[in-house]
């Protein structure tokens, strides 16, 4: 059952991902409803106009103002009249004016309190940019079977919190929230919105490419795992998270799998998990012996040593018995 | 000690970037050469730039599709921050934006004639009168017809000329519709911008 988790998570991505290409469309065709000038539109544009009103007749009589029901984008969104808005913006925003603007502080609980509670699960499951970067794993895999090995440099995972805190100050000294320049999420959903509604990419769109670039180049997943500010925020939060992923040392076999897929470079499979891990289930989806599961609880397992199933613990397992007797 | 490289890297990056922060407003298009409006209900410059956090949802409501935002040419500081351009598309004071803005930036609004009033301070219109039409001797009026906010924001006098009124929110849509090109009336824009809420 836990195994399928991982396929559910890669679904729900590609979901908010094509929300995200959606709603800019959703966004024109609300500006030629309200204009009420169908027979004025360009062929393109009247394809469009009827792609959405076909997607959206089921659910509306009157597109140009129930449509404003949902907008936005990760970063922060508005999804029919509740507002929700990344933990990292507030901060941004606490840092740069110097105050807390309730109604904004309303806004970031929800994520907030997820958080908390299920620790970075948000960099894992919902983050637009986490699809890219997969994909761009795939590409790499792809590439390494084409000969072409990428490399994969080891840096701090604690840098991440520098940046976190460097952005803080830049907001301070700037007075604007620096983050929305620098993070992936943030991005992308204003990039597609760019592209889609306004006719072009901007100057985000280049610093997302190049952290797709160091990911390739440089380090697998380097952005995510090093850099991003975000993580970095959320990570603290969720480090007394209640919901873990913990080994079964009864039913692991010291495959060592789980440590090879994660992406954020972590060892399931030696009990290290910590504030890193984002609940992103890809280990349980690669274990053979179901060792990895849920387990609710504020604290990691202490490293449980090899597993039972392993030959390490058979051999060791075989004497300490004999050694008992 | 190519991590050593790479963090000397990143921490020379690190200070450029303060340093272009600091001096950030005057990066860029030189102060003043763009006359760009902020959408309606939105605070004070300063304010603005410290309280949106660049989501995009404003343009994304709009539905007169007025609102653009700025690239790097208006300093690092205003990148991904709306603006309007009345010309090219003047804002209708539906109100939608400041309902959608989750972050205070632009204040919410409620759309009627009296809180408009009081709480829009987007700029104020400003007729050239060697190019206006009607202070030319030719009747025109189109501003005073395309206000929405007639005899609260301009009045028109004799041959239609034009009067701006202390009424004017700084909409623009006189702006965007008068029919000489250049354009006879401008909203001049109002940096004070709207006052936060005490919510």
């Amino acid at each position: 059952m836990l195994r399928h988790l991982n396929k559910l998570r890669l679904v729900t991505l590609t979901l908010i991902f094509a929300m995200l290409v959606l709603l800019p469309f959703l966004s024109i065709y609300q500006s030629y409803r309200a204009a009420h000038a169908y027979d004025l539109l360009a062929p393109a544009e009247q394809q469009l106009y009827d792609a959405m009103e076909w997607l959206t007749e089921p659910f509306t009589d009157d597109p140009a103002t129930d449509l404003d029901a949902l907008k936005g984008t990760t970063w922060s969104a508005n999804v029919f009249g509740l507002k929700l808005s990344d933990p990292l913006a507030l901060a941004g925003q606490i840092a740069a004016g110097g105050r807390v603007y309730g109604p904004f502080l309303l806004s970031a609980l929800i994520p907030i309190v997820l958080t908390v509670l299920l620790g970075r699960f948000f960099c894992g499951w919902i983050c637009p940019a986490t699809l890219l970067y997969e994909l761009n794993g795939l590409l790499s895999r792809w590439l390494r079977a084409l000969g072409l090995r990428s490399p994969t440099r080891h840096f701090d995972l604690r840098f991440k919190y520098g940046v976190l805190a460097l952005g803080l100050v830049l907001s301070m000294f700037t007075g604007t929230i620096f983050f929305a320049l620098i993070y992936p999420p943030a991005i992308i959903g204003r990039e597609l919105y760019y592209a889609i509604a306004l006719g072009g990419f901007g100057a985000g769109a280049i610093f997302f490419a190049l952290t797709l670039l160091f990911d390739l180049l440089v380090s697998r997943r380097g952005f995510c795992r090093y850099l991003c500010p975000g993580g970095a925020l959320y990570s603290l939060l969720g480090r007394y998270r209640l919901l873990r992923i913990a080994r079964k040392v009864e039913q692991c076999n010291d495959c060592t799998k789980c440590d090879v897929v994660c992406e954020f470079g972590l060892q399931p499979m030696r009990d290290g998990f910590g504030q890193e891990c984002n609940n992103c289930t890809a280990c349980m989806a690669v274990c053979p012996t179901d060792a990895l599961a849920f387990r609710f609880s504020l604290t990691d397992l202490p490293a449980q040593g090899a597993g039972h199933l392993g030959r390490t613990h058979l051999r060791h397992g075989a004497k300490s018995a004999t050694g008992d007797n | 000690m190519q991590r050593r490289a790479f963090l000397g890297d990143l921490i020379q990056g690190a200070v450029a970037a303060v340093t272009l922060g600091a001096v950030a407003p005057n990066v860029g298009a030189a102060p003043g050469t763009q006359r760009y409006l902020r959408p309606p209900g939105a605070l004070a410059e300063d304010d603005f730039t410290a309280q949106c956090i660049h989501c995009g949802q404003c343009a994304e409501v709009c539905p007169n599709r007025c609102i653009r935002y700025f690239g790097l040419e208006n300093g690092l500081a205003s990148a991904d921050t709306p603006y309007i351009i009345p010309r090219e598309q003047a804002c209708i004071l539906c109100m939608k934006c400041g309902d959608v803005c989750p972050s205070g930036a632009i204040q919410p609004v409620a759309r009627e004639a009296e809180e408009i009033l009081e709480r829009v301070h987007m700029g104020r219109a400003q007729v050239d009168h060697r190019i206006c039409l009607s202070w030319q001797g030719k009747t025109c009026g189109v501003c005073y017809r395309a206000c929405p906010l007639p005899d609260i924001a301009i009045r028109v006098g004799r041959l239609e000329q034009p009067h701006v009124l202390d009424g004017c929110v700084g909409c623009g849509i006189c702006e965007r519709s008068c029919i000489q090109i250049p354009q006879a009336i401008r909203i001049i824009p109002d940096r004070r911008g709207t006052p936060m809420s005490s919510a």
